[in-house]
């Protein structure tokens, strides 16, 4: 009896210990070639894995079973089996692709390639490229509606955020920004669609329906240049609430309120942050820094600073696994 | 004998050439060789969310302690591992002074470490007018001995002469060109110490 209680204890314990939130992370570095594998229970790299030419884009498969990254100087995009933690297949993007964004079922994937000006279509069940989009010159943000219905496509040189009809896949609105638009991201309601510049050093607030910037958020941080404020990736909550926005060259994320849009306040994390995912359960946030080589995992509720991993030369994109 | 000379003139050129000075990206800093973007100095905000400095930013000179531990761990020697455990060791031990003592660290090895990165940067400017001078002089140096060889009759020890010389001038530059890109990259290796070092004091100071 005792003992039977007591292994009743044990084990609900042994429940409670348990970690909840135990995450993988993939992470692209881009000099060095290798995608760093962190885990959440230890913060710390489990395995560093030989990849491409320059990696960037990198993305979880919904179903979590699949990381695909972008290798931009060897013109495709590898995929990672997360089970054996190896390079297993490529996809048929065109060449040098950057960045990549899947429809919200995980059916569809869309490529940006920076050298053809055109975006690839990939039906991600068979692999294949289905279809090319002509966009502007050199495709820089890529976003798919909530809905599935609007592609999302920055670019640099007409310095719009272009809308793409993703059943038609012609563009049926352009949306002038500041200069370098760099990274797209829709609201989970699909209110607002907020579109990072890089030059500008603003972040473009925009109706997704009628086609308007409706608000710009500013970025100023006392002693710093303003060149030096430089946002790229942008990461939102699900209840849209709270926004973080990295901000390249001054070493810092802004937490921006999700209704107000104003700056709330800037974390110090390494150098050169940029780009962003939530665990999860979004009690953290992970940013890479590209100068110091290492990520910073940020507490979202208590809006910290909490840890630092070192990981590979210019680490770039970053993804976790679905749950 | 002239067809080694041909080549080495043939290959001086090419090197003349390549390395116009033309190709500096920043405008404003006509004289930097890197393909890195020139960042002057590193500003406090950059590296630095603590407390404000207020008067550490001179004060820290004054303390014998802090100078020790400025110079030890600001030196690329010691691995920074090692240099961020020393940090974290000092802090501690410093109690009730602590704030106090990570502003005072913080100051000088942003002094330190800024004065380190602009003699560094001071350098590759000044080799970079040498190579320019060196350029121009291989180029005349080229012209000469082009005029020499088409001389009738050539003065053959003095085309020798000058051959080998311009042989010389041509591997001097090439060295050097090595040794710039090698450099080029020290500015970056320091900013990245500065960051963390003064990323160790804040996490003792939050």
């Amino acid at each position: 009896m005792w003992r039977r209680c007591l292994l009743a204890g044990m084990f609900a314990w042994l429940a409670a210990m348990a970690p909840a939130s135990a995450f993988v992370a993939y992470v692209s570095n881009e000099k060095g070639n290798t995608v760093s594998v962190i885990d959440s229970d230890s913060w710390t790299v489990t395995k560093t894995i030989k990849v491409g030419q320059r990696p960037r884009g990198i993305e979880f498969s919904r179903d979590g079973k699949f990381v695909w990254v972008a290798v931009g100087d060897d013109d495709t995009i590898q995929v990672i089996d997360t089970k054996t933690q190896e390079i297993v297949d490529t996809l048929p993007s065109g060449p040098d692709p950057e960045l990549f964004t899947q429809d919200a079922a995980g059916k569809t994937m869309y490529v940006a390639n920076e050298n053809d000006n055109t975006v690839t279509v990939i039906d991600l069940a068979t692999r294949a490229r289905v279809g090319d989009i002509q966009v502007g010159v050199e495709p820089e943000g890529m976003a798919v509606s909530p809905d599935g219905k609007i592609l999302i496509n920055t670019s640099e040189t007409t310095n719009m955020a272009h809308f793409i009809d993703t059943a038609t896949r012609k563009i049926v609105a352009n949306v002038l920004v500041d200069s370098r638009p760099r990274f797209a991201a829709f609201k989970r309601d699909g209110s607002e669609l907020w579109v990072s510049s890089e030059i500008g050093g603003t972040v473009s607030i925009i109706d997704p329906v009628k086609h308007e910037v409706t608000g710009k958020i500013n970025f100023e941080i006392p002693g710093l240049r303003s060149e030096a404020i430089q946002p790229v990736g942008i990461g939102m909550t699900r209840d849209g609430k709270t926004a973080f926005v990295a901000l390249g060259p001054a070493n810092r994320v802004a937490v921006v309120d999700g209704a107000t849009h104003k700056v709330i306040k800037y974390l110090l994390v390494g150098q050169r942050v940029w780009h962003m995912d939530f665990t999860p359960d979004e009690k953290y946030l992970l940013v890479t820094n590209g100068v110091s080589n290492d990520v910073s995992v940020i507490d979202v509720a208590a809006q910290k600073v909490i840890k630092t991993i070192q990981v590979g030369e210019l680490p770039w994109g970053i993804t976790i696994a679905p749950q | 004998m002239i067809t080694a000379w041909r080549i080495a003139i043939g290959a001086a050129f090419a090197v003349a050439l390549s390395n116009q000075p033309a190709r500096a990206a920043d405008p404003r800093y006509p004289d930097w060789p890197c393909a890195q973007a020139k960042v002057p100095e590193i500003s406090v905000a950059a590296v630095w969310a603590g407390p404000p400095l207020g008067d550490a930013a001179n004060q820290w000179k004054d303390d014998p302690k802090i100078n020790a531990l400025v110079t030890k761990v600001a030196a690329r020697r010691l691995p920074l591992e090692d240099a961020e455990k020393e940090i974290a060791g000092f802090l501690s031990a410093a109690a009730a002074n602590k704030a106090t003592a990570g502003k005072l660290l913080f100051a000088g090895l942003f002094d330190t470490l800024n004065a380190q990165r602009a003699s560094v940067m001071n350098g590759l400017e000044r080799v970079m007018r040498k190579q320019r001078e060196a350029a121009e002089k291989i180029r005349s140096d080229t012209v000469a001995l082009q005029a020499l060889q088409d001389a009738t009759p050539p003065d053959q020890a003095k085309v020798d002469e000058l051959g080998n010389q311009l042989v010389w001038e041509t591997r001097i530059f090439e060295d050097r060109r090595r040794v710039v890109k090698f450099v080029c990259e020290v500015p970056t290796t320091i900013d990245q110490r500065l960051f963390a070092l003064s990323r160790a004091i804040q996490q003792e100071l939050d």
